[in-house]
């Protein structure tokens, strides 16, 4: 007798606290919809010289580190401008996602052909185009490690089973690290896309979506090699560099930079541009990344 | 900023709540500590020098003097400033600041005359330059992060107070004001030659008296791991958690209409509606994304559409709501409509001859039996939208603290390096899912327990006035309503999972 009534009793508290936890989460999200709808919508200070502006880039992967840096420091001498979560992907992703309807202020991307790309998309204004900064594409290794390579075609010797390489079509260090492999013969495409790899060496690329993830996955070790720009060491811990591709095997690597076709604020764009390019402050900081500002 | 402080240490409480309900917190702690600690361990392996923590400052035991203001520029650049051409320029620390330059062969260590006698320092002395080289090989190691180090590099300093010299054909100026109150290390050249590549890397720090700072030791165990939450942006947790409740609201009013919708359609048009309202679940999510991008975004005429008419959904909050919607339906749909199927059919035909409503026989009879499966589909959607990454990121992006949900999260910030933060937050995930399935059965061993009980005690425990037990039925499970219809007991549809 007594036994079904505490049941009966607990279940109802059971089936009570489910009623309160099912209000609660709806009850809650009103409170999440004005929480999340107060904070975007906060008026900020106005004054009258400087309105307020909040630029989004798009910027290429390897810029992941020092680029926060140097908005970071434009915002302290401009405090109307701030920055909306910046989006680091590869260039080939970011030009995809403007075409595809994404709103951005700047583009930056990792070399010269998804740059035109961008420009035959008609999602920038070729206008405020302008070359950013060089870098050198280099093959790291695990830290560490005691793997040695003397040459580009040595990346093809049988102790090395995997080599992480980004995707040419989406990831610039991809297709530079591809035409540097068609001058040793290991890629059949000198453009550095649409190719084979040389049979044989094709089953160890492991090919990557970002710059980023083909250091990741060599700082854990899951690929013996990987194709990165210089820059990419200073910003991941576990790489160290083992080669340094020779410039003339590849196109020169440039980071152009424009300002996108329907930002709002263009003006406010393109002089964030010049400040990256000519700003002393900036420059430190790109320095210490291993981006050399160009000419 | 108090503001700013007060949400931190709620954020921090909060997830120190949920990581205490796991024995596994203190190994954790101990993961994060260990990394922490890598660091330290490696710079304390320089033996007498000891370097600050965000590795700018060095100064060693039986040396006056010390470095601060350190940098290491891994490159530098040839670009002019107001149509001057300065060659291939280093920045350096300011005007007395110590210069070094590493070319092939030799390291340059450039030390102002007049810093060398404010410190009186006699940079020819091979003990001097022994502890300078020292300092600056602490630091160049702490920040090299995978470059080539001096010592690696080990080849011999050359120490300087000459502001001019020349290297294999090249010039080399050193402490040159290009702009004011910024100077820099400058190479050129007279003939056209490149001096971008003479240079492998230049440093640059301050010589200041030893006893001018003082460097804390690195924060430990517990302290590390306060200031590791402290410093972790807890905005995925939010996003997550408003996306998945939004998305719930719809998914619960959806899935219950369609699973309703589904039982009255006849065969043929169910088994297509079916496979439609199914087809989420059996689709890899960047379909979805795709097929979503496809609709909203800007490159068909449907998307151009919405996007004219104010409409723009892709790459925004909205949009992570739409697309955790699509992949969570599924499976509120068919628990739901699993548990409405199993209802015996002449139980509610039964209600139909006392001449109830369909509206009414759904909301007093249907729910209510069909309630526990009802709230397991509800939790597993909820569960599934909260993990939901691949459609999310195809047509919602990632941006902080309005699309970056916690899967997202932890893709990008294993992507970035910051291997620690995504360790974080996969123990959350970890956490939340483990809560989510043990709540799922609790629920169904409790209702089944009760079910059993109430079957045995049907007959004493049965209240007299079947109206008062209703409201019971209204919110709990199915068999106490076997006790108001005059059926058989209804078989087993609550515990599907």
């Amino acid at each position: 007798m007594l036994k079904p009534i505490s049941q009966e009793s607990s279940a109802h508290r059971f089936h009570v606290l489910a009623v309160i936890l099912s209000l609660l989460l709806v009850l809650s999200v009103p409170t999440f919809l004005v929480a999340c709808g107060s904070q975007p919508t906060t008026p900020t200070p106005q004054t009258p010289s400087a309105v307020a502006v909040e630029l989004q880039i798009f910027a290429a992967n390897s810029l992941e580190k020092a680029l926060p840096e140097v908005q970071a420091i434009y915002t302290q001498q401009n405090s109307n401008v701030t920055f909306a979560d910046t989006q680091f992907k590869g260039s080939g992703d970011l030009v995809s996602q403007l075409q595809g309807g994404a709103s951005a202020d700047i583009l930056i991307t990792a070399s010269a052909s998804t740059m035109d790309n961008a420009d035959s998309n008609g999602s920038i204004d070729a206008s405020t185009r302008v070359n950013m900064f060089n870098n050198d594409l280099i093959i790291v290794k695990p830290k560490g490690s005691s793997t040695k390579i003397d040459s580009l075609a040595a990346v093809n010797a049988p102790e090395f089973s995997r080599v992480a390489i980004g995707d040419p079509d989406a990831v610039p260090a991809g297709s530079y690290a591809n035409q540097s492999l068609s001058t040793v013969g290991l890629y059949s495409d000198s453009s550095g896309k649409g190719g084979e790899y040389l049979e044989g060496f094709g089953d160890k690329v492991v090919v990557q979506s970002s710059v980023g993830n083909v250091a990741k996955t060599v700082s854990t070790g899951d690929c013996q090699l990987g194709f990165v720009y210089t820059s990419d060491l200073y910003r991941y811990d576990g790489i160290e560099s083992a080669f340094t591709v020779p410039a003339d095997t590849h196109k020169a690597i440039v980071y152009p930079g424009a300002v996108v076709k329907t930002s709002k604020q263009a003006t406010e764009a393109a002089k964030f541009l010049d400040f990256c390019l000519n700003d002393p402050e900036a420059l430190k900081v790109w320095s210490e990344y291993g981006f050399e500002v160009a000419k | 900023m108090t503001h700013s402080a007060v949400y931190r240490i709620v954020n921090a409480l909060l997830f120190v709540l949920l990581l205490g309900s796991v024995p596994a917190l203190p190994q954790a702690a101990l993961a994060v500590e260990q990394t922490q600690q890598e660091g330290a361990e490696q710079q304390a392996a320089d033996e007498a020098v000891s370097v600050s923590q965000n590795n700018d400052a060095a100064k060693m035991a039986g040396f006056d003097s010390a470095l601060s203001a350190f940098a290491r520029y891994n490159s530098g650049t040839g670009r002019s400033v107001g149509g001057v051409d300065y060659g291939y320029r280093y920045p350096l620390a300011g005007a007395d600041a110590l210069a070094v330059l590493a070319v092939e062969g030799l390291t340059y260590v450039y030390v102002p005359d007049h810093i060398a006698a404010q410190f009186h320092l006699d940079i020819r002395d091979s003990q001097v330059q022994a502890h300078v080289a020292q300092l600056l090989e602490a630091l160049d190691v702490a920040v090299s992060n995978g470059g080539t180090t001096l010592l690696q590099l080990a080849q011999p300093y050359a120490f300087t107070s000459e502001s001019r010299l020349n290297h294999d054909g090249f010039a080399i100026e050193f402490g040159v004001e290009v702009e004011p109150g910024y100077f820099y290390t400058l190479i050129s050249s007279s003939d056209s030659s490149d001096p971008s590549h003479v240079a492998y890397f230049a440093e640059t720090a301050l010589l200041v008296p030893a006893d001018s700072f003082t460097i804390d030791a690195a924060p430990e165990g517990l302290e590390a791991f306060w200031n590791f939450l402290g410093g972790i942006d807890y905005r995925p947790f939010w996003v997550s958690l408003r996306t998945s409740a939004v998305a719930l609201i719809f998914v619960f009013i959806l899935g219950l209409g369609a699973a309703r919708l589904s039982l009255r359609m006849n065969n043929r048009v169910k088994d297509v509606l079916d496979s439609v309202f199914t087809i989420p679940m059996v689709l890899p999510p960047t379909v979805c994304g795709f097929l979503l991008l496809v609709a909203f975004g800007n490159s068909t005429a449907f998307g151009r559409w919405l996007i004219d008419h104010g409409i723009e959904l892709v790459f925004t909050w909205p949009a992570a709501v739409i697309a955790a919607i699509v992949v969570a339906f599924p499976l509120m749909y068919r628990t739901t409509r699993g548990a409405f199927e199993a209802q015996d059919s002449d139980m509610l035909d039964a209600a139909r001859t006392l001449g109830w409503s369909e509206g009414r026989i759904f909301f007093r009879l249907m729910l209510p039996l069909a309630w526990p499966s009802i709230a397991a589909g509800t939790v597993l959607a909820f569960a599934r939208a909260m993990g939901e990454f691949g459609a999310t990121l195809f047509v919602a992006g990632n941006y902080a603290g309005v699309t970056q949900t916690m899967p997202i999260a932890i893709y990008f910030q294993w992507m970035g390096g910051r291997t620690d933060i995504a360790t974080f937050w996969v123990f959350v995930v970890v956490v939340i899912s483990f809560i989510v399935i043990l709540f799922i059965n609790l629920y169904a061993s409790h209702t089944q327990r009760f079910r059993k009980g109430s079957g045995s005690g049907a007959a004493t425990d049965a209240p007299s006035d079947p109206s008062a037990n209703q409201a019971t039925n209204a919110v709990s499970n199915g068999s106490s309503a076997s006790q108001t219809m005059p059926v058989a007991p209804v078989p087993t549809q609550t515990d599907t999972l």
